[in-house]
């Protein structure tokens, strides 16, 4: 039961002029210190995590028996043959359905829940807040057969939505708890200036607090998109039909007990990896910024 | 501060309407799931003998396209059955079916080898299929001693939950182009093994001999090389109550194997499970390679057939083969199923004799039907011919390892495999890895004779 509003959030402070920089020996000796002291490690960290990658370029590209250390011959069979043979063309597709459904629906609960938990005071707030921490303890695996038999009984197994559902229900602690964080950064009083000009609580979230969630909302959605994307066990579990499995199982059963196919499996890797790394080239900015933001406590 | 009053713009409306429909649409698209009946506890019913059964793979992806063969050979007989294939990969296989065992859902038919046998028959999970085999074509035709191994893998009672589709067998494999370079033998003794590891390995130039599995699923392939050596026939002692495991004989034979480790193989052998060591093998310049019949294509398509040859484990003593069993595949039919008629039908047909050998074929394995182990084929593929043979001779005795005990599975894998490593690499000795595992053993084996008592 909602007992108050929480109490305001100190107002923005004034700008204030600019200092004039001040001489900053530490900073200086930084920026004259050779480039080699800073490409080198760099470089070296760089060998460590891009061999791996450069690794299953290789095997993907280069025809099966071959060791060459260039991918010369270039060949596209295992993509060919893991995209038909092996049904990652719907596999793709069901995890894009599974990653976007996840992320929307992340979005609009952790928003709502979010904005609860910051603005407002309740009797059991602490006491959800540390069941919300709680529940980042417990591993998915020790839920699988209550999970199992709550689907069965919804009779949403074999369904793409079961899996949608726990994905969403994994992720919201987290998300929850960040989205309230950057909602507590803004200023209450630009959401009282709104109720003073004529909105409701629901138009002046919408028009003044939502538009500055931005980095928040990237942070969290796309935190959603990829977690879901990867996550192997739930797909495994709930989705007996072929036709309805995502990546990472198809991805597994690349591997059979006693024999793998390198070049597929590599090819399988690719596909895979390629929508993760797009989203993460596009959202870095705004990935940093937001996580940054979500971590202080306003 | 200034609010616009204005209403929402075009765009905005067209971003909400936009999240609301996918949303909904996601959620629509996913839908229509199915109830996941049928768990442990569900008695399940013979059913009208047609409509659809759903089969669980335990070794898909690489056996996908046989078995959808098999599958759209056996709708076309049956028309009135429609067979929904699942391939699930060999690792998660164990786990899955044990959710749904707890949980509901399991389906008709599945692939169940003896290695989790046990587990599955102790839960209550399967049907005995021995009265169905009587009255089936399958009766007489299935090979003795897989069905031997499956009903003693079986949990105690004395009912076969399985029908054997295949068995595998230890090969092992060298590369003929190597050891021709080196003017060395076929390494068919563990003698002429050891010498050739040596010989071959030369580690400035990265060559080695041999390729050690010290990562997941070393024990199995150690106790195969340590009562190969050592000639012991039985994995439990006179009494029944004592594994062999640690007698003298085994220790020093597991101390000489192991003592091979950065001698005559890579480094990096500690962490090897079968796709590293089989990708090693199959990319560099490694002289021998112990796995199973199920690489051998693998070994095909990266060094051509004229480069290796893949033979059956050593002699040891006496000239005398002994090896560990691998364990037989089958298909067994679950209790839950409420069409058993049809599924019966389904696993009838994929045992029977030309299912059979298209599946092995493909497979490389060993048939279990008896008319199917005939086939040209097998002569054609050498590995599976000379495994074959070893298993129908009589040239070799199998020690059986106890797939039936309930903790076999964590004590050669998650109990034993990190001590192994240490045994690789000095921190124990041969001698304290065995008597740790053979107390295990014998522990397990104590708990399993007061069960079935």
């Amino acid at each position: 039961m909602i007992t108050k509003e929480a109490t305001q959030a100190a107002p923005a402070p004034a700008p204030t002029a600019p200092e004039p920089p001040r001489p900053n020996k530490r900073r200086r000796a930084w920026d004259e210190a050779p480039r080699w002291q800073i490409y080198l490690p760099l470089g070296i960290y760089l060998v460590f995590t891009l061999i791996p990658f450069y690794w299953i370029l290789l095997f993907a590209l280069r025809p099966a028996g071959s060791t060459s250390l260039v991918p010369w011959p270039m060949t596209f069979v295992h993509f060919e043959k893991v995209w038909t043979d092996r049904s990652f063309g719907t596999f793709f597709y069901n995890s894009v359905l599974v990653g976007v459904a996840t992320l929307i629906m992340t979005t609009l609960v952790a928003l709502a829940g979010g904005y609860a938990l910051a603005r407002f005071d309740f009797r059991i707030k602490r006491g959800f807040m540390l069941a919300l921490l709680c529940s980042q303890f417990v591993p998915g695996a020790l839920l699988l057969v209550p999970l199992f038999e709550i689907f069965a009984e919804l009779q949403m197994i074999n369904s793409l939505g079961s899996v949608i559902i726990a994905e969403t229900v994994f992720q919201l602690p987290l998300s929850m708890i960040l989205i309230s964080n950057f909602i507590k950064n803004v200023p209450y009083s630009l959401e009282e200036a709104a109720w003073v000009d004529g909105c409701n609580r629901m138009r002046a979230f919408r028009v003044v607090v939502l538009p500055l969630l931005r980095p928040g909302l990237i942070a969290v959605g796309s935190f959603a998109f990829v977690h879901s994307w990867n996550h192997f066990l739930f797909a495994l579990m709930f989705l007996n039909n072929q036709e309805k499995q995502t990546i990472p199982v198809g991805l597994n059963t690349l591997m059979s007990a006693d024999s793998v196919d390198l070049g597929a499996l590599a090819a399988g890797g690719i596909i895979a990896a390629v929508p993760v790394v797009i989203v993460f080239a596009f959202i870095q900015k705004w990935l940093i910024t937001g996580f940054s933001a979500g971590a202080v406590k306003g | 501060m200034k609010i616009s009053m204005r209403r929402s713009s075009t765009g905005r409306r067209r971003t909400s309407a936009a999240v609301a429909l996918g949303a909904v649409l996601a959620l629509t698209a996913t839908a229509c799931g199915d109830d996941g009946s049928g768990a442990a506890g569900d008695e399940g019913a013979e059913g009208s003998g047609k409509g659809k059964i759903i089969f669980w793979d335990n070794n898909g992806g690489v056996r996908t396209d046989i078995w959808k063969q098999i599958i759209a050979d056996f709708e076309k007989a049956n028309p009135d059955i429609d067979v929904q294939y699942v391939g699930i990969a060999a690792t998660e296989y164990q786990s899955k079916v044990d959710t749904a065992i707890q949980g509901g859902g399991l389906p008709d038919v599945g692939g169940i080898s003896a290695s989790m046998l046990a587990g599955f028959a102790a839960q209550g999970a399967l049907d005995p299929l021995d009265d169905r085999i009587a009255e089936s074509p399958l009766d007489g035709k299935l090979n003795k001693d897989m069905v031997e191994s499956l009903r003693a893998a079986g949990g105690g009672d004395d009912q076969l939950y399985s029908v054997p589709t295949s068995a595998n067998n230890g090969v092992l494999y060298y590369r003929t182009d190597l050891f021709e370079k080196a003017g060395l033998e076929e390494p068919s003794t563990w003698d002429r093994f050891f010498e050739a590891a040596e010989k071959l390995t030369d580690e400035d130039k990265n060559e080695f001999g041999y390729t050690i599995r010290g990562g997941a699923g070393s024990i199995a392939q150690a106790l195969d090389a340590m009562y190969g050596q050592s000639g012991i026939t039985s994995f439990w002692d006179s009494t029944g109550k004592k594994t062999t495991v640690n007698d003298p004989k085994n220790v020093e034979a597991l101390e000489k194997y192991a003592a091979l480790f950065k001698k005559a193989t890579p480094a990096a052998d500690l962490n090897n499970d079968f796709t590293k060591m089989v990708a090693q093998w199959d990319s560099g310049q490694i002289g021998m390679l112990n796995h199973n019949l199920g690489s051998y294509q693998d070994h095909v398509k990266a060094l051509g057939e004229d480069k290796f040859r893949g033979i059956p484990q050593p002699t040891g003593p006496g000239g005398k083969r002994v090896q560990v069993s691998n364990p037989v595949d089958g298909i067994g039919l679950f209790k839950s199923s409420k069409n058993k008629e049809a599924a019966w039908k389904f696993i009838e047909f994929a045992t029977s004799a030309p299912s059979n050998s298209k599946f092995n074929e493909s497979a490389g394995q060993v048939p279990a039907h008896a008319d199917a182990a005939k086939d040209d084929w097998i002569a054609e593929a050498e590995p599976t011919k000379l495994a074959a043979d070893a298993l129908s001779d009589g040239s070799t005795t199998i020690v059986q390892l106890p797939y039936y005990l309930p903790d076999w599975n964590t004590i050669s894998k998650a109990d034993n495999e990190p001590n192994f490593q240490k045994v690789l690499l000095g921190d124990m000795s041969a001698k304290e890895f065995l008597d740790n595992l053979a107390e295990q053993l014998n522990e397990a084996k104590a708990e399993w004779d007061e069960q079935m008592a």
